[in-house]
């Protein structure tokens, strides 16, 4: 009987796997851009796509055409899944994010454990570890001779060896996120799913930059007063009232004062609306931001969502784009038109700082005016 | 991964089954060697198709990994039947996951695969064809070490798009469409017993004033300095195309610039993909001549009680050899069922002319008369001769199509289907039957294409810049989908090295050029597409296209 061929499907595998890693680099804005409220589909630690059409082309007939087909090849869908961490690393590598910056270095403190070494006593056993032992221990023992056609393999207690692990200080960051939405205008239809993506993506992100565990996302919306909501309402409560923004900054800053060890948290604000504020609104909020924001909070993003033509309002940005200039590292404005740009949103909001220097976005050619009253 | 050898109760099944299949049955057979491989291996073997070892390549490994997705969420089974490689010795791949009678049978079925690819008239048996791809893949090994991955990959992924269209056995495969240099046409070829023919610028007076008028001289002449051109191209590129090339990664293969890696990953692609035209050709005579023997050869078994479980067995064989509509039709039902009713009416001299011409019904009830042979011999005999196109012509009659349920559909999918009342033949709450007339040829339509689109080589020095010129050939099923003609002609470019043009036509029937360049692909209109017997006669007598 001739030997055995060799059969391995694993190099072929991996071949595969880094072609979706570029496959999904390549596609990363598109990723982000279709992003909706539940984020991607997460199950367990890793991240679930399905892909279309990741087949050779050739020549097959249009099945669209009703007489064609047969035979045919269709490429139909894959799924596959990736690491969530991997997902991340992809999209910062891709949209250049830098980690964001983590305060508190030093001043929580978390023991964690990792297995550095092996002993003879313990829980886990190390069974590769085991089975050379074993292995060495038979063939010297003469237990296991394959030219004598002896093959037995005994594992003594002495030859077993168990993962050791040791406890190790490692800091622990914690975060804060606080969204603020404007309920004023009608948030609902294309603008409603522009904001939904953003948030998404900066969940994850955030999440990805501390670990999940440490992250708290609050959620608070404002007409002329400000509210703390739950994420479902976020997405949903509406009004009809007036706009005042101000009272939502203030609330932000005495829920992180009050509820928070503040040397120890790092706090991000993110405020959405459709940028129009009235009366002194947008210079108290330049206050707020500049009087206690500034040193609160680590990063302040403020995203116009499909901003409104003006009425007799004046647009949020251009009051705070001030800010904006002068403190960079903290303060972020971005305006968001189309599905299409979410990609450009977060690079503004989490790029460094030379994407501030980017003019923002315009909006596209052909777009309806809004129909106010 | 083991051999049969090392496992005890297979060693002795496959002597057992071995010894009924040649020294009872009288079966011709290679040397077949038997592996037995767990689930995961067996998905590997499949995704190189099955072979045991092929080069990195990121094709299979999203096969291995849609496999395994579907595995996990139930959408396929988990084990395997069997899977063999033809050839001389043959390789055939049990699962460890099945039990002994399940091992028995497949191997009985390996038997009918090796037998039917030794002596069926398309030849498929090749010698060491495995040792052989094996060499081949670890000579592309050598070839992603010189070209470095990234040109690997791509020059795989361009070929990749061209394996589908490897037709060896075609009518129009590269022996007959490709002349070559060392070969002297018979045109040229001086026969010792004939006379030489006398020249137009002989001083015979029968050629002055006999031979013919001045529009016989003048195509003469044409004719002469036609087949000068056509030596001088012949000598240039050291082939000439004399019909059109179905074989379309052949050529490639054979002709394509390409550097001895690029060359070891196109021919090792074929040799993986060239089987695949032997068994859309031949699979329900193929898989019916196994079904068939495994039966025979298992009645024996089970017989002499080598191995039990024979209820099991027949649930097996009855679930493999389930009837399915035509358009859907199971190749190893159909085949079997035909075999089954060959060697019948062979032995009852049904198939004589004396039986055809009998016209009273009742007799042709009745008859039984002593055959003209052995049946088994008259089938083998069948295998060394005709395909499946044949096969169907020959002997699926419209009694058969009714006995074979081919014309009966579930009532859901007949639902879908929008059946027209004037077909249905009868129905209840569970199946349709339809008229059989029709049905046969509908059956036989699907052996000249497949339902796949037919493309050749018509011209490799089109536009005289060596571009290649491909022809798709109407066959009334559509137009090409039209967001793959560019990328699958940039694959065959990049193959080429040359400008590729593509001769099809629109969803109005009109004909249109697409050509890609390196800067662009552009299409044109092409008034005069030509039918395939026009393409044929241009390319016979040397003219250009357009």
């Amino acid at each position: 009987m001739p030997n055995a061929p060799d059969i391995s499907s694993a190099d072929s595998e991996g071949a595969f796997n880094d072609f979706i890693d570029d496959y999904i680099e390549e596609g990363i804005k598109n990723i982000i851009n279709n992003i909706d409220e539940r984020g991607l589909d997460v199950r367990g630690d890793e991240v679930v796509f399905e892909v279309d059409g990741i087949c050779p082309p050739t020549f097959i007939y249009d099945k669209s055409g009703g007489m064609g087909g047969g035979i045919g090849r269709d490429p139909g869908k894959l799924v596959f899944s990736i690491p969530f961490e991997r997902l991340m690393e992809l999209v910062a590598k891709k949209l250049r994010l830098p980690n964001l910056l983590k305060s508190g270095n030093g001043r929580i403190m978390e023991m964690t454990e990792r297995f550095k070494t092996f002993g003879t006593t313990g829980v886990i056993l190390d069974k590769r570890r085991t089975f050379k032992r074993a292995l060495k221990t038979n063939i010297a023992l003469g237990n296991y001779d394959p030219e004598n056609e002896k093959y037995d393999i005994w594992i003594r207690k002495r030859d077993k060896r168990y993962k050791l692990p040791v406890a190790e200080e490692k800091p622990k960051f914690k975060a804060v996120v606080f969204y603020v939405g404007d309920i004023s205008f009608s948030t609902w239809g294309e603008r409603l799913d522009l904001e939904k993506k953003v948030v998404s993506f900066i969940q994850m992100w955030v999440d990805f930059n501390y670990g999940a565990n440490n992250v708290e996302h609050r959620f608070f919306v404002h007409d002329s007063e400000a509210h703390e909501v739950t994420q479902e309402q976020f997405y949903t409560v509406t009004n009809a009232g007036g706009t005042y923004a101000a009272p939502a900054f203030e609330l932000c800053n005495t829920v992180a004062r009050n509820e928070y060890d503040i040397a120890g948290t790092n706090f991000y604000l993110f405020y959405f609306g459709d940028g129009e504020v009235f009366g002194e609104d947008a210079e108290e909020i330049g206050e707020i931001i500049e009087q206690s924001g500034l040193e609160l909070y680590s990063r302040i993003g403020i995203t116009e969502v499909m901003p409104s033509p003006r009425g007799w309002g004046s647009c949020l940005a251009d009051k705070l784009s001030h800010l904006e200039k002068d403190h960079s590292t903290v303060v972020r404005i971005s305006k968001l038109y189309e599905k299409k740009k979410v990609f450009v949103t977060i690079k503004r909001l989490f790029g460094d700082e030379k994407e501030v220097n980017e003019p923002w976005e315009e909006p596209p050619e052909d777009e309806e005016e809004d129909i106010d009253f | 991964m083991i051999g049969i050898g090392q496992h005890k109760e297979l060693e002795i099944l496959r002597k057992r089954v071995l010894h009924y299949a040649v020294d009872e049955f009288g079966m011709t057979l290679p040397e077949i060697r038997f592996f037995l491989l767990n689930s995961e291996e067996f998905m590997s073997v499949l995704e190189k198709g099955v072979f045991p070892r092929s080069p990195t390549n990121i094709w299979e490994g999203k096969e291995v990994i849609t496999h395994r997705n579907r595995v996990q969420i139930g959408l396929e089974p988990g084990v395997y039947y069997e899977v063999v490689q033809c050839g001389d010795p043959s390789y055939a791949y049990l699962n460890d996951g099945n039990n002994l009678v399940n091992q028995a049978s497949v191997m009985a079925h390996v038997c009918g695969h090796a037998e039917f690819s030794e002596i069926n008239v398309l030849q498929n048996s090749e010698k060491d064809c495995t040792e052989r791809v094996m060499w081949l893949s670890g000579q592309v090994d050598l070839a992603q070490n010189f070209l470095g991955s990234i040109d690997y990959r791509r020059y795989w992924n361009a070929a990749a798009s061209v394996t589908q269209f490897t037709r060896p056995k075609s009518q129009y495969n590269l022996k007959n469409s490709v002349e070559h240099d060392n070969i002297i046409s018979e045109e040229f070829r001086v026969r010792d017993d004939a006379a030489p023919p006398l020249s137009y610028f002989s001083s015979s007076i029968n050629e002055l004033y006999g031979a013919g008028n001045e529009h016989t001289i003048r195509q003469r002449i044409a004719d002469e300095e036609r087949r000068r051109k056509q030596k001088i191209e012949m000598s240039r590129s050291g082939y000439r195309l004399k019909a059109p090339c179905e074989d379309m990664f052949g050529f490639l293969v054979e002709h394509a610039p390409a550097n001895e890696a690029e060359r070891d990953i196109l021919r090792y692609l074929y040799a993986v993909n060239k089987t695949s035209e032997f068994v859309m050709r031949t699979q329900i005579m193929n898989e019916g001549w196994c079904m068939y023997w495994e039966s025979k050869i298992m009645h024996k078994l089970f017989g002499e009680g080598a191995v039990g479980g024979a209820v099991d067995y027949c649930k097996t064989f009855s679930g493999v050899c389930r009837p399915r509509p035509w358009y859907a039709r199971n190749p190893y039902h159909l085949g079997y069922v035909m075999w089954q009713q060959i060697e019948e009416d062979f032995a009852k001299g049904r198939l004589s002319m004396d039986y055809v011409n009998e016209k009273n019904v009742d007799v042709r009830k009745q008859w039984n008369r002593p055959p003209a042979g052995n049946p088994i011999d008259f089938m083998r005999h069948l295998v060394r001769t005709i395909t499946d196109f044949e096969f169907l012509r020959r002997y699926l009659t419209e009694e058969l199509i009714l006995k074979f349920h081919l014309n009966r559909i579930p009532v859901h999918e007949a639902e879908r289907m929008r059946i027209p009342p004037e077909m249905i033949l009868k129905y209840d709450d569970e199946w349709l039957w339809v008229v059989p007339e029709g049905i046969k040829e509908k059956m036989l339509g699907n052996f000249t294409h497949f339902g796949r689109p037919r493309i050749y080589i018509v011209d490799s020095d089109y536009r005289s810049e060596g571009g290649l010129l491909l022809y798709h050939r109407d066959d009334e099923l559509g137009i090409l989908r039209q967001d793959w003609i560019e990328p699958t002609l940039r694959h065959v470019s990049k193959l080429w090295k040359a400008p590729v043009f593509l001769l099809t036509y629109d969803s109005d029937g009109k004909g249109e050029l697409v050509s890609l360049s390196k800067q662009s692909c552009v299409r044109e209109d092409y008034p005069t597409y030509p039918t395939f017997d026009e393409v044929r006669k241009i390319i016979r007598t040397g003219r250009n296209f357009e």
